[in-house]
């Protein structure tokens, strides 16, 4: 296959990148691979473990933050970042801010969408749902639908209140 | 039900679907952990205990159409027997690498299997055959809807169900497809294929061996991203990429009929010949037999026998072979013993085709 950059020279690496929250794959040449400015990252597909922790390793820097450890399970950044593995339920919240941009990296950007669970997630289902009508009430507004607009308003409205009970 | 009884049994997912071609299963996999409790990997021998003896207990209460899962600890089972599971597709290699107390918890037609303390604290998995990608999410978020009211689950707002690897964080759902793609192989048009995927964001790997030279020409596709895209996006975008390889094999099939017919004929009448003749056969030289065998029954150029393609596969892995033999073999016995069982299955289609009336040879 040829570089989809130059398209000249054989494509011999796989890069994906990040475009506006979308994650996009590209092949191209190593040549291009090097001067290329936008690109996230560059990994050689199957190789998981090393690309997990080469994802950790870019992005912990000082030595104290990799010597903290999690409260709940007592595991430590650098112990993370070397196993490519997180620890328990806690780390997600000891290391959020770490491992926002690795997971950015995996995934492509965004938050959680899916299942929302019944029993935890009662008020998150609520906070969705309000997500949602506030996107359906700007769109109704735009197109001057006044009238459907205000029975969606007064929807939000109502389960604002039910949230902050 | 006996343990060997259970285990034995043919899978739910070896089933034929003849309705569904080249789709040879769909599995769903969902990756949960309890709030509050190490990782399996972070777990003492005492602690992977505890959780092991909380999960089963709530997994052997579980029920599908009014049957219950049963629980089997891996210390509980023979080395025979965890490899039989492996090769059922019901648990993953590294659940039998893994240490600290697991298990599986299975249902009587092995639809579901639920996996404890392999990476994550539970793995529920459903596969189904043919194509049913929507039909084994819809059991597998049954059975976690069950465990969510039972146990409590690590789930955050942004981050949704955690899981001990990154790569699964979010829905942790893993949805797959088996398609058995022999004449995009023959037609050298599978390395394209997979590079096309890849850029779709799917991974795909050889079932059997790796790469394009993947042993029975069967190969798994699945999802890579499982944060930022709901189960139902994922799901249908499979689903579309999957219908996509059908239509894609089906057109390989038919010019190979048009183009090659006679080559076409001699190869897969090759294959059956191997099959019912061989005194001593591989497991490469099964597999690639099986699969070239099923290609001629699917292009109607050879007549069809009993036993399903699934089965036939995982039945002359050196694990299944043995434990249905009951007896432990070396690799050259098994050579032999794969071959007359082979043979066997073999022979069971002329006496149905005979008592079908078909006397016409």
């Amino acid at each position: 296959m040829l570089c989809q950059h130059c398209q000249q020279r054989e494509a011999n690496v796989q890069i994906t990148k990040i475009d506006n929250g979308e994650m996009v794959k590209l092949f191209i040449c190593d040549q291009c691979a090097k001067n290329a400015p936008e690109v996230s990252f560059v990994f050689n597909p199957g190789i998981i473990p090393d690309f997990l922790q080469s994802l950790f390793s870019v992005t912990t820097n000082s030595k104290a933050l990799q010597e903290e450890a999690c409260p709940q399970c007592g595991r430590r950044l650098s112990e993370i970042t070397q196993a490519g593995k997180l620890g328990c339920s806690g780390c997600y919240d000891k290391f959020q801010a770490e491992l926002e941009p690795i997971l950015r990296k995996i995934h492509g950007g965004g938050y959680h969408v899916g299942k929302i669970p019944a029993r935890k997630g009662a008020s998150l289902r609520e906070k969705m749902e309000v997500k949602k009508l506030k996107e359906k009430l700007q769109q109704l507004i735009r197109n001057e639908e006044f009238e459907a607009a205000a029975t969606v308003r007064d929807q939000i409205r109502k389960l604002e209140q039910k949230l902050g009970e | 039900m006996e343990r060997k009884e259970h285990l034995l049994k043919h899978s739910e997912w070896m089933k034929e679907r003849p309705d569904m071609p080249v789709v040879l299963s769909s599995r769903i996999r969902l990756a949960r952990n309890l709030e509050g409790v190490p990782f399996p990997l972070g777990l003492t021998e005492e602690a992977s205990q505890e959780v092991e003896k909380k999960v089963s207990q709530q997994l052997e209460e579980l029920a599908i159409d009014g049957q219950k899962l049963t629980y089997y600890s891996i210390k509980d089972l023979t080395a025979i027997e965890q490899y039989v599971l492996i090769e059922k597709h019901l648990i993953s290699p590294a659940l039998v690498s893994a240490r600290g107390a697991r298990g599986v918890a299975i249902n009587p037609d092995h639809r579901a299997s639920v996996m404890v303390n392999e990476e994550d604290h539970i793995r529920i998995q459903v596969l189904l055959p043919g194509n049913q990608l929507k039909e084994a999410f819809h059991l597998a978020n049954t059975l976690d809807d069950e465990l969510e009211h039972r146990l409590d689950l690590a789930y955050r707002e942004n981050e949704g169900y955690l899981t001990a690897c990154p790569t699964n964080v979010g829905t942790g759902m893993r949805a797959s497809v088996m398609v058995h793609i022999p004449a995009l192989v023959m037609t050298h048009r599978v390395q394209q294929l997979l590079g096309a995927l890849n850029q779709l964001g799917l991974a795909v790997r050889g079932l059997y061996g790796e790469g394009s030279q993947a042993f029975g020409h069967i190969y798994q596709v699945s999802n890579q991203i499982t944060l930022g895209k709901s189960e139902e996006d994922t799901l249908t975008h499979l689903e579309a990429v999957t219908l996509q390889i059908v239509e894609q094999e089906i057109h390989a099939r038919e010019s190979l009929a048009r183009e090659a017919r006679v080559t076409l004929e001699d190869k897969v009448w090759r294959a059956r010949g191997t099959l019912e003749n061989a005194r001593l056969l591989k497991s490469e030289d099964a597999l690639q037999s099986l699969s070239l065998d099923r290609l001629g029954i699917d292009m109607g150029i050879l007549p069809p026998h009993q036993r399903s393609f699934s089965t036939l596969l995982v039945e002359t892995l050196p694990a299944s072979l043995q434990y249905i033999l009951e007896k432990e073999l070396t690799p050259e016995q098994r050579d032999e013993q794969r071959a007359n069982f082979v043979r066997m299955a073999m022979s069971e289609v002329k006496e149905t085709n005979m008592e079908g009336g078909n006397h016409n040879e």
